[in-house]
């Protein structure tokens, strides 16, 4: 499916091209304790990739105030560090240090479309989950314009079809834009990628799941 | 299709006779009656139970009032599943009327998901018609279709308008037999003993040597276990 000499290259994966894919990103993820594992369903041979993250957040981002001082890419980390370190502010750094945010991540196989998808839940540390508003509101500036776009709004509230519990889920329909010109990119180069890889590092950044750039260069697509 | 209009009325029109009652948890300034109503089979909870929210926020005071769900013997309902499903899976071996509990406060945020308006139930019920043109024709059918006919089959859905809905259904449902059919036929096997809401998988409505195949055959390779050995069907 991943072969650099087919032509047109396909967009889309099938089951047993996922697995592997999987398999090697596993692989790894191990390597450099990156923290992703397979779920396997009991007594199927079907499964998801899951990991766990810990995200600093300033405490505005959870409660509704403006967001007038994000601007950078980092807006997380420099924002806090500069007013930690702004004697002058005083009282208002205190107030703006972060909560902890805890995003769980599953990368799950969809039959319908032939494609990976991406399943996540956020919560404070104490349990309480966070609502569509406050996930997008921990979406990057960059990124929202696009995902507003619709006609289906890219990000929603989902049932998980595997463990039948509320968790958002990015829309399946993107998935050919951003990949076509990746995999096309590549067949010129004539490499063959790690459709996983490749979609992760995309769709990842999104919603702050970060894809370290050691997964393009050690990681091979199955054979 | 034709010839099959009279059993897809009959789908359509199905109803459930239900009975709702506030849960006693909830703070009342006074008692509420319960209320009746018959739930259309092929919609979906919180699309038709806006009488229901009406009725019993009558008797209760504004701060005590969040997002309304709705549960069956502990079990908090699906609202994303047509109400015929959650019927026929939780309830269908007791007597009539339904007896459904109303609650506005502590939503099972573990189980259910939000519905803050019916724009969230729309594109729900789009995303699945979308998921089911794409098993049965690659998605071309619905990609195809104009966003006004996409808005025809949901006004068709959310007024109960059989012809309106049909006008629009009838072009997904076309099965070209000259074209091999549906590519994958769309079903899903819910069930409640198990974490997993539902079987979903691929199934080709003809086999590798040209024979059409049956339910009988979908759940003999997907789901043995719902047809015990002697071949009559297991009650579950």
């Amino acid at each position: 499916m991943m072969a650099a000499e087919r032509n047109p290259v396909s967009c889309y994966l099938d089951e047993r091209t996922f697995r592997l894919c999987c398999q090697l990103f596993l692989q790894h993820s191990e390597t450099i304790k990156d923290g992703w594992s397979w779920e396997q369903i009991k007594g199927t041979d079907e499964g998801f990739m899951k990991k766990t993250l810990l995200i600093p957040v300033k405490s505005s981002v959870l409660h509704e105030q403006p967001e007038s001082s994000v601007q950078d890419e980092d807006m997380v980390t420099d924002n806090i560090q500069a007013n930690v370190e702004d004697e002058t502010a005083g009282v208002q750094a205190v107030c703006e240090i972060h909560a902890v945010l805890r995003y769980e991540y599953h990368v799950l196989y969809s039959f319908s479309y032939q494609i990976p998808v991406l399943y996540f839940r956020a919560s404070a540390l104490d349990g309480q989950p966070l609502s569509l508003e406050e996930v997008w509101r921990n979406v990057h500036l960059n990124y929202r314009q696009r995902l507003q776009q619709g006609p289906w709004d890219t990000l929603t509230q989902q049932e998980h079809p595997l463990l039948g519990q509320p968790f958002f889920m990015l829309h399946p329909c993107r998935t050919e834009e951003f990949m076509k010109p990746a995999l096309d990119l590549a067949q010129a180069e004539n490499k063959r990628v790690n459709y996983i890889v490749t979609w992760l590092s995309v769709v990842g950044p999104v919603i702050r799941l970060d894809v370290p750039l050691s997964y393009s260069t050690e990681v091979s697509a199955p054979d | 299709m034709a010839d099959d209009k009279d059993v897809l009325r009959d789908v359509w029109f199905g109803r459930i006779p239900a009975c709702f009652t506030l849960s006693p948890e909830e703070t009342t300034e006074r008692e509420a009656e319960p209320y009746y109503l018959l739930l259309p089979r092929v919609s979906y909870l919180t699309l038709v139970t806006d009488k229901v929210k009406k009725h019993f926020l009558r008797v209760m005071k504004a701060e005590d009032v969040e997002e309304m769900w709705l549960e069956y013997e502990g079990t908090p309902l699906k609202w994303h599943y047509p109400i015929g499903v959650l019927f026929d899976l939780h309830a269908s071996n007791t007597a009539l009327p339904w007896n459904v509990t109303v609650h506005f406060k502590n939503f099972p945020e573990d189980d259910l998901l939000h519905c803050a308006s019916n724009s969230v139930i729309e594109a729900h019920f789009m995303s699945c018609i979308k998921e089911a043109d794409a098993l049965k024709h690659k998605g071309q059918v619905i990609n195809d279709m104009q966003k006004k006919d996409h808005k025809q089959l949901w006004m068709g859905l959310q007024n109960d308008k059989f012809d309106q809905f049909w006008a629009m259904n009838r072009k997904l449902m076309e099965y070209p037999t000259e074209e091999g059919g549906f590519r994958y036929i769309p079903f899903r096997i819910y069930q409640t003993m198990s974490d997993r809401p539902f079987i979903q998988k691929l199934f080709r409505p003809v086999s590798p040597e040209g024979h059409t195949l049956t339910l009988g055959d979908l759940l003999k390779e997907l789901f043995p276990a719902a047809i015990c050995a002697e071949g009559g069907w297991h009650q579950r």
